[in-house]
């Protein structure tokens, strides 16, 4: 029982670290730890054997997300160079 | 679901919507509102809809790709 308040406890500290920091590349490491966070726990909520399937995909969805809004901020793909 | 687990969500929750609603860069709106999701879905794996929060999982990444799309950094010409 004492994992699932850690991660509660690290997601709520990374989204306080996320809100705090100013630079927009440096926030995208924090959204990260918190949507690690979150997966753990989906995963640790329910004794239910699709639960593991949720955080699999929340876990893909979230580090998919991320990778978009990183790659747009940095400028896209590079066309005709 | 515990009461400090949910205490932790609904910070979550909140802490995404005041910095989305405060914030000023498209792209720091777009992180904020990633939080707010990431805060709701234990509240749906919580009533035992997995299957739903699997499937909002998946779409959910879409919608934020459509509003990059509107908001897609110009080249310095």
């Amino acid at each position: 029982m004492i994992a699932i308040y850690v991660c509660a406890l690290i997601a709520v500290y990374a989204a306080l670290r996320l809100i705090a920091e100013g630079n927009t590349m440096r926030k995208l490491p924090f959204l990260n730890v918190v949507s690690f966070a979150v997966t753990g726990i989906i995963a640790l909520l329910l004794p239910h054997p699709i639960t593991i399937v949720a955080a699999a995909a929340f876990f893909v969805g979230s580090t998919f997300e991320s990778n978009a809004i990183a790659s747009t901020w940095a400028g896209g793909m590079k066309r005709n160079g | 679901m515990d009461e400090i687990v949910m205490a932790g969500c609904i910070m979550l929750v909140l802490i995404g919507t005041f910095s989305a609603a405060l914030g000023r860069d498209p792209f720091n709106k777009l992180i904020s509102l990633s939080v707010m999701i990431a805060g709701i879905f234990p509240f749906i794996v919580d009533r035992g809809y997995v299957d739903v929060a699997a499937a909002l999982a998946l779409i959910a990444p879409l919608s934020t790709i459509f509003i990059l799309m509107a908001c897609q950094r110009r080249e310095p010409s």
